[in-house]
């Protein structure tokens, strides 16, 4: 993990690491072995776009945040942490650390959260295969996580007929992880629900080559519900949590699902498959029923790398956000803008659910042809399968936020860890009131 | 043509009798008299089809007696509120269409209700068939008359002149939109708008020359590969009330004739399509009608400009540099991104010459708007959030549905360019934000902030099956609603 520490003093050895500046005008600007980083009014933008201006190789900083106030600092130190490499020391260094205490074992908590997700992102998908990320999350354990894995044969026995569907093609065979932090709150959990493709070819709807390196990438949405997890625990959250995480790999095989199969899902709803690059939706839907089914969630939350269409609809700057309550859809924007993690609501229409009838199943699983509005039905496929007394649900699609791709200008390529913060944020404001206490 | 009449109830002697019925209906008035006439057939015919009166629900009954052809009953659902009694009247025209006359049973709605009925069949009739000419006698509709039996004809024919020249403007719309490409070249929709002047509107055509020498550098670019002159019409109503000083409201619509991409050329399947690529500006001069028609007590202005967007050896290059009314620049990467460099040039002619209240554009700008969205509603973009719940309260309330996109300097920067103020395009993810912010270059100024909206209608201007009140084709997606956004809170 990157280690972060907080420090009211600097050892003599500090002297020659590199130094982060705040300053309260000019621009940002290098010296010596130092940045100076004007931050007014916000200091968490300031930490990402110092971060971004740091030298080639430099992984090893101390903060002074001395001149600054408590939450500036730890805001600034904030920004940093989320762009460093994963194997980054940062010190922040204030004469009254004593004073900063609460404010940066929250924050911290919340980096190694987001640090956990971004290792999983960057993990190739060789070395990050379902069971390799259902060991990793195995490891959570040892912060009060409790931990579930479900293999091949039970998800069988039970009927995840998506999950089993997508993964069938691949020499590396789907698990379903359960993630469970108790809190102390006598209450229903809120259930995060994140989509874990480690690798996506699309199945025999192949993508095509060029660029199907970043589809390792297509875990982000279970990689960030975890990630969450870990920050909930760490931190003590007093709200009850569980993740429901369906990892596959959609590879292209002799025993891969086809175009045109018919699956029966676990709410036992027919499924027409139409692409199998659309598989997300598929483990997805399973995954939303067992968590309904399961926990009569107090509330659920998926979030999923779904659609190029949400890139084209929103580019790398907001998630899209569907769902079915108002409030809850107003409390996810909040701690995303609160976080710098902003999304926009799309809409899920009469239209985007009439163009999903099949003639042969209950509902396709997408609509054909290209220029299709396919996040919102991918959104409208998910909201099916929720079950007749749906809970309180909100739909993250983020697939435009997952990684910061080479040449597009902001910052240096690799995985955000986007999810952790808003998910911990939405905890925090929603479902740690006193009165559930 | 169909004559639409407010009668007193009587019962037709012959032809179709149309009974809107709400749920836990009971036949009285003109339908218990027809039932009576019929010996009871009508309430024994709906009870056998179990209609119930439910929203979208219709059954008809053929020949039941008293000399009547058929009766066609349609459900109004539980409340018979007006967007149900729209959907009904929509629901009745392919219904009676057939027939030569017909009445409709609305004895049970108040007046304005029975105009809204009306309305919504008169915007069903619609219909483009000015090119089949040989189009047999039984598949054209055959209504000359259909008369609402009220209790109030009067105060229903009231209600009913202004929702006729409503449809009026909707009609011109659907028609402008429907013509093909060789017919509705630029100076063809100029002279179309000239047509406006008999409602009262005054119509300025401004040609090469004058956009030359105000310096239009973005549109006269995307128009100079076509044979086809390119055209600015500028349409002014004045219908405030003498001694107003409000600045008049100003509606913008691209129009593009006929799109092929230009250099950047389209794939041939679908092309045709382009021909609806002037569906804003097409909007824009069907609204002026509307406004118009109405007598509608505001001042408004619309602009639309004209292009055909061409490859060709004069045609406009990918690389080129174009220096817009405005002054800034723009890299043309992609020549198929035309429709946003002519809304440049007249929006900002439109900031300046007019100074308006506010600035609402329409434009078939972009495919990534239905990927965005589908086809039921359009985006809405906007600097002015009390315009934008004007206009997606507006929307709501006539059936054409807004959903508002997210602008923002992160999107802005997408439409950076290396050697001019802006480029054309800001590559494909958030492809309609990026078109957007590109327009708000053209609105915001120094000297102030002018309340804008702009309304991507590439999903909704065509719809390629049958609505209530909308006939395949197209829609005039956005006369209506810009209308009621007048009527609700510029008007007086």
């Amino acid at each position: 993990m990157m280690r972060l520490r907080l420090r009211d003093r600097l050892g003599r050895k500090s002297a020659r690491r590199f130094r982060i500046r705040p300053v309260f005008a000019g621009a940002l600007r290098r010296e010596a072995d130092s940045l100076l980083v004007p931050g007014l009014p916000d200091w968490e933008a300031a930490g990402r776009r110092a971060a971004d201006a740091l030298p080639e190789g430099v992984a090893d900083l101390v903060v002074e945040g001395t001149a600054l106030a408590p939450a500036d600092a730890v805001a600034l130190a904030t920004g940093l942490a989320m762009r460093l490499p994963l194997t980054a020391r940062l010190d922040l260094w204030h004469e009254e650390a004593a004073a900063l205490v609460p404010l940066w074992d929250r924050a911290w908590a919340v980096l190694q959260g987001a640090a956990f997700a971004r290792g999983l992102v960057e993990a190739p998908a060789n070395l990050l295969t379902p069971r390799d990320f259902a060991q990793r999350l195995e490891g959570l354990e040892r912060h009060g996580i409790a931990v579930q894995v479900l293999g091949r044969r039970r998800l069988a026995a039970a009927g995840f007929g998506g999950l089993l569907a997508v993964g069938q093609g691949s020499a590396n065979p789907p698990r379903l992880v359960v993630l469970r932090w108790a809190g102390r709150i006598a209450a229903p959990p809120v259930v995060f629900v994140g989509k874990g493709v480690t690798f996506d070819t699309g199945g025999l709807s192949l993508k095509p080559a060029a660029g199907m390196a970043a589809m390792r990438a297509d875990m982000a949405g279970a990689a960030a519900c975890a990630g969450a997890m870990l920050a909930l625990a760490l931190r003590d959250s007093p709200a009850p949590a569980a993740a429901v995480l369906p990892l596959a790999e959609n590879a292209i095989g002799a025993a891969a699902y086809r175009p045109g199969d018919v699956l029966t899902l676990l709410s036992g709803r027919t499924v027409e498959v139409v692409d199998t690059d659309a598989e997300g939706r598929l483990i997805l839907a399973d995954a939303l029923h067992y968590a309904v089914r399961a926990f009569r969630p107090a509330a659920v939350v998926d979030v999923a790398t779904l659609t190029g269409a949400a890139i084209t609809a929103l580019g790398h700057h907001r998630a899209a956000l569907f769902g079915t309550d108002a409030p809850l859809l107003a409390a996810v924007a909040a701690a995303g803008e609160a976080v710098g993690e902003p999304v926009w609501p799309l809409p899920i229409a009469a239209s985007h659910r009439a163009d999903l009838a099949s003639a042969i199943a209950d509902l396709r699983q997408c609509a054909s042809g290209r220029g299709q509005p396919d996040a919102c039905h991918a959104a409208a496929f998910l909201r099916e399968a929720l079950g007749e007394a749906p809970p309180p649900w909100a739909h993250l699609d983020m697939a435009g936020l997952a990684t910061r791709p080479e040449g597009e200008g902001e910052g240096r390529p690799g995985a955000t860890g986007f999810g952790v913060r808003l998910l911990d944020r939405l905890v925090a404001s929603r479902f740690e009131e006193a009165h559930r206490a | 043509m169909t004559d639409f009449l407010f009668v007193k109830a009587t019962l037709p002697k012959a032809g179709a009798l149309v009974l809107p019925l709400a749920e836990g209906f009971s036949l009285s008035g003109l339908a218990a008299e027809a039932d009576a006439a019929c010996q009871g057939a009508i309430a024994r015919g709906l009870e056998a089809a179990g209609f119930k009166g439910k929203k979208g629900q219709s059954c008809t009954l053929w020949a039941p007696g008293a000399h009547l052809s058929r009766v066609v009953a349609i459900g109004l659902g539980a409340a018979a509120e007006a967007a149900a009694v729209e959907a009904a009247g929509g629901a009745l025209w392919p219904l009676v269409s057939a027939e030569p006359e017909a009445v409709v049973d609305a004895a049970a709605l108040e007046a304005p209700l029975v105009a809204t009925l009306a309305f919504g069949a008169r915007l069903r009739g619609y219909r483009f068939d000015k090119y089949r000419t040989r189009e047999a006698a039984e598949d054209k509709p055959k209504l000359v008359r259909l008369a609402f039996a009220t209790t109030a004809p009067e105060a229903a024919k009231a209600a009913w002149q202004p929702l006729s020249a409503i449809a009026d403007g909707v009609f011109l719309t659907r028609d402008l939109v429907s013509e093909p490409p060789n017919v509705l070249t630029p100076a063809e929709m100029a002279e179309r708008c000239k047509g406006l002047e008999k409602l009262g509107v005054q119509v300025e055509i401004l040609g090469p020359k004058e956009m030359r020498k105000l310096g239009f550098g973005a549109l006269l670019g995307v128009a100079q590969g076509s044979a086809q002159e390119p055209r600015m019409v500028v349409m002014r109503w004045k219908g405030a009330p003498q001694g107003s000083t409000a600045a008049p409201v100003a509606f913008i619509g691209k129009g593009v004739t006929f799109d092929t991409g230009g250099i950047s050329i389209k794939p041939a399947g679908g092309m045709e399509d382009m021909k609806w690529d002037m569906a804003g500006a097409g909007t824009v001069i069907g609204l002026m009608a509307a406004l118009a028609g109405r007598k509608a007590k505001v001042d408004a202005v619309g602009l639309v400009g004209l292009v055909e967007n061409m490859p060709s050896g004069t045609a406009q290059r990918p690389g080129d540099v174009v220096t817009t009314y405005s002054g800034q620049t723009v890299e043309v990467i992609n020549t198929d991104a035309e429709g946003r460099l002519v809304l440049a040039d007249v929006l900002w002619y439109a900031r300046e010459r007019f100074q308006p209240r506010f600035m609402v554009d329409l434009a078939t700008l972009t495919g990534a708007i239905i990927i965005a969205l589908g086809h039921e509603h359009a985006g809405l973009f906007a600097n002015d959030d009390a315009l934008s719940q004007q206009l997606t309260a507006a929307g709501a309330a006539v059936g054409e549905k807004l959903w508002r996109m997210p602008l923002g300097d992160a999107y802005d920067k997408q439409i950076k360019s290396d050697i001019a103020d802006m480029k054309n395009v800001g590559g494909r993810p958030g492809g309609s934000i990026t078109a957007a912010q590109f327009l708000q270059r053209f609105i915001d100024t120094k000297e102030g902030h002018t309340p804008w909206a702009h309304l991507d209608i590439a999903g909704t201007a065509w719809a390629t099956k049958d609505s209530a009140t909308v006939p395949k084709g197209a829609t005039a997606f956005g006369v209506r609603l810009l209308d009621r956004l007048v009527a609700d809170h510029y008007e007086g």
